[in-house]
């Protein structure tokens, strides 16, 4: 079946929702990042696994954006190394890519798992959920970077929290750009959008090599 | 300088020592990376002219450009160059005389050895077991492979990454084809991306080397940031654009040139007897796309995505691979007078997962048909395989045979050159190669520009040379950018590629200045190639484009002009600025490019 109409690429993804138990639909597969529009609607970033071509500009252009360089007096973006960003695209075989980067998840394990006790004023862990994008966000002051975060996002979620190699805290979540995700603008085919869905819709999260697998089963079956 | 690391990346297999060399900043300004610095670096490295190819002494290269890792849309691409264990001349000077030999793949790992804080890999000497070399930025260890040695390319991509614990890290390697030492091997990545010609697969596994594995953390560093910055907007702006090029490339990869070719009389069929294929249009790229093609993809930074992903099945069990494609689909396809969909995916699946050049293969497997069809071979000869036309089943024994280099496979894996030779009676009339490097799925009569491209390539018979001086040149470049030609169109005026030099080198890059530097390289090769022995009389086409008319299509009656392309020839020769009786550049030429270094050859 080639999924370049419509109709079958909706077929293609209830299918996977039916199948996933509760995943959303849309081809949302686990890359979610809900923000409250002022309607009480949620936006979301949405990945088309049907589309990604595995080009990992996205992953360039996160690292430009996230990882500012000053440059004879001025803030200019990084030059796109690949290692920094926070979206990962990764790849197997037989031929799929998949682009995965931290969901926002509602139930945030990483959050869940920090032990830092919770500020007595903000509520805040060291690990926490930024109000205005809702986005994962470190305190680098009170983590002590036991990497327990790292450990929980990938028992339970997508596995995008990576523990700085010489600290130990957590880097690679997310920060919707602040509000103009760069991956979404530059991607070259369209496979990442913004979109509103409904309140109702469950999120949930998947790792990439459980998405693999499934994909792998749409589109190559009994390989 | 400013747009490299500076640093190659040495590995003695023989002594298991790792160095990291510096590279002279004259040789990154005058050969600037990829296949030029590459050709450098061999003309430094080999101990003397002659060295045996798949001796330990030949170095072989792993080279990406000073754009690889940069995210300029498309350059993905990395140079492998070594000696070649494929060519030879008519006046051998030394029993190994052979060409330089290189050849470009995609995919990512080119970018990945840039991260990792290095130019290029350079591999000499021979391990005693087969090995791999595992390189995390400074952390470089070769690691025994013997548990992989005899595994298909497919299955060895699929579970090595795996073995690893880590799916960042970017691989490339050979299979049982560049074990074996099959001549015309190829080196692989992703299963589907080759460094296909040239034998290059074949050199690596003469060092028993399996795979390189790559992961890196770092980013060469940038003269003008700003301007790179500038550059890379207006660049993703531009491919952001609709374009019929654009479309065709992710609508259709390569193999919308199937057909296209086909029609246009141009393409190889029957062992190059014909430039059309009545069966095409079940072989083309509307025919994939209907019946199997499942998603496209697309190398580092690039928007084109003209790879595809081919999920067959049919008589010929399940397999997912990139298929066809012009090259792969011509030669295992219309060349042979194979137009089964299926079969053909499997033809060029196995090709691939022995890792040999598809090219070779379907050429010498359309030689062996034709001299089958003749009489001048028979049954025994081909150890009881039945080697008709349009045969998928035939073509597929004759796979296994070469990559596994058993009884009639060892003889085809030498190539059409050997095979005419042995078999004689007139058949090296039709044995279609160039200084024993077969031709590729461009067809010569009525295009006589190809057969330049065929006669004047420095690795033997390529249709990516180039036609005349000024396409040769700007294609060394790319090769030495790691810039993809897929992607050339769009590189033009503010965003020419020396645009993106300039700023990433801090030094400006005139249009002169980058025509001399492309100039320069080809003229390496060229003297490199001499030196061996080659000369004027290599530079010949077989005799079958002189003397078979096309009997069908729409070049019916097609034929080469032996005088014409003798004059083309020549005037080529001229223009290059080299001597008309041997092609031997002039000191002139070679003090004008600043290689009067290799004056005395």
């Amino acid at each position: 079946m080639n999924l370049t109409t419509n109709q079958s690429r909706r077929d293609f993804l209830r299918a996977l929702a039916i199948g996933a138990g509760g995943m959303a639909v849309i081809g949302n597969l686990g890359f979610i990042f809900p923000q409250e529009t002022p309607n009480g609607e949620i936006k979301a970033i949405v990945v088309d696994f049907a589309i990604c071509t595995g080009c990992r500009t996205c992953e360039t252009v996160c690292s430009a954006n996230n990882h500012k360089v000053e440059v004879n007096g001025e803030l200019l973006k990084g030059l796109g190394n690949p290692d920094l960003s926070n979206i990962k695209v990764w790849h197997y075989n037989p031929d799929v890519d998949i682009p995965v980067t931290c969901f926002l998840c509602e139930d945030a394990p990483c959050i869940e798992a920090c032990p830092v006790e919770p500020d007595s004023v903000t509520g805040r862990k060291a690990l926490y959920r930024d109000e205005t994008f809702h986005t994962i966000t470190n305190d680098l002051d009170r983590c002590i970077g036991c990497e327990k975060c790292s450990k929980a996002c990938r028992e339970k979620s997508g596995g995008v929290i990576f523990p700085n190699k010489k600290t130990g805290k957590p880097e690679r979540m997310c920060t919707l750009c602040g509000g103009d995700p760069q991956c979404v603008k530059y991607c070259p085919y369209g496979a990442l959008q913004y979109l509103t869905i409904t309140p109702e819709i469950q999120l949930r999260n998947t790792s990439p090599d459980s998405i693999a697998e499934k994909m792998i089963e749409f589109y190559y079956p009994e390989i | 300088m400013k747009g490299y690391n500076g640093i190659i990346l040495e590995i003695d297999l023989t002594n298991e020592t790792i160095n990291k060399k510096q590279i002279p900043e004259d040789d990154l300004k005058n050969y600037i990376g990829g296949r030029g610095l590459g050709m450098k670096l061999l003309y430094d490295n080999l101990p003397e002219p002659g060295t045996d190819p798949l001796s330990p002494d030949n170095p072989i290269l792993f080279m990406p450009g000073p754009f690889s890792g940069f995210p300029i849309p498309s350059s993905s691409r990395t140079c492998v160059v070594t000696k070649s264990p494929r060519t030879s001349p008519l006046n051998k000077k030394y029993d190994h005389s052979s060409t330089v030999s290189y050849s470009n793949m995609g995919g990512f790992v080119g970018p990945e050895i840039r991260f990792a804080g290095y130019d290029g890999l350079l591999v000499k000497g021979k391990a005693k077991k087969p090995v791999y070399i595992s390189i995390e930025d400074d952390n470089v260890k070769i690691i025994s492979a013997e548990r992989y040695w005899g595994m298909g390319t497919d299955k060895f991509d699929k579970y090595f990454v795996e073995d690893l614990g880590d799916r960042r890290f970017e691989y490339f390697y050979i299979g049982p084809a560049g074990e074996n030492l099959v001549p015309y091997a190829s080196v692989i990545n992703t299963a589907a991306r080759a460094a296909g010609r040239g034998g290059v697969g074949c050199v690596m596994g003469s060092k028993n080397l399996k795979a390189v594995a790559v992961k890196g953390s770092g980013m060469p560093p940038v003269a003008n940031h700003k301007k790179y910055l500038d550059l890379l907007e207006k660049a993703r702006l531009s491919f952001k654009e609709d374009s019929s090029s654009k479309a065709s490339w992710r609508e259709s990869g390569t193999a919308g040139a199937l057909v296209y070719s086909s029609k246009k009389g141009s393409q190889a069929v029957k062992n190059y007897s014909e430039g059309t294929f009545e069966g095409i249009e079940k072989i083309g790229a509307k025919a994939s796309r209907k019946q199997i093609w499942k998603r496209d993809f697309a190398c580092f930074s690039c928007a084109l995505s003209c790879k595809k992903s081919g999920y067959a099945k049919g008589a010929y069990g399940v397999i997912v691979h990139d298929a066809p494609e012009y090259e792969t689909g011509t030669m295992l396809g219309a060349n042979l007078m194979i137009d089964d969909l299926d079969g053909l995916s499997k033809l060029i699946f196995v090709g691939d997962d022995y890792g040999m050049d598809i090219i070779s293969a379907g050429n010498t497997i359309g030689f062996l048909m034709e001299c089958y069809d003749k009489g001048l071979i028979n049954k025994d000869f081909l150890d009881g395989i039945d080697l008709k036309w349009g045969s998928v089943d035939a073509s597929l024994q004759m796979l296994h045979k070469i990559g596994k280099m058993e009884g009639i496979g060892k003889l085809a894996a030498q190539g059409v050159k050997p095979l005419a030779e042995k078999i004689g009676k007139g058949s090296e009339k039709f044995a279609i190669q160039v200084k024993g490097h077969e031709l590729a799925a461009w067809n010569i009569p009525a295009h006589e520009k190809t057969g330049i491209s065929y006669v004047t390539a420095n690795r033997g018979g390529c249709h990516l040379n180039g036609g005349d001086i000024s396409e040769q040149d700007g294609i060394v470049m790319m090769d030495s950018l790691g810039a993809c030609a897929f992607a050339e169109g769009w590189y033009k005026d503010e965003l020419h590629y020396r645009h993106f030099l300039s700023a990433l080198t801090g030094t400006e890059w005139s249009e002169k200045e980058f025509d001399i530097a492309g100039e320069r390289i080809f003229n390496l090769e060229k003297m490199m190639n001499y030196r061996e022995g080659f000369n004027k009389n290599d530079d010949i086409l077989p005799e079958r484009f002189y003397s078979h008319k096309f009997t069908m299509g729409p070049k019916k009656g097609a034929v080469v002009d032996r005088n014409e392309f003798a004059g083309r020839l020549d005037k080529y020769y001229e223009e290059r600025g080299w001597d008309v009786k041997t092609s031997r550049p002039t000191d002139d030429k070679l003090e004008e490019l600043g290689l009067g270094f290799l004056s005395t050859i």
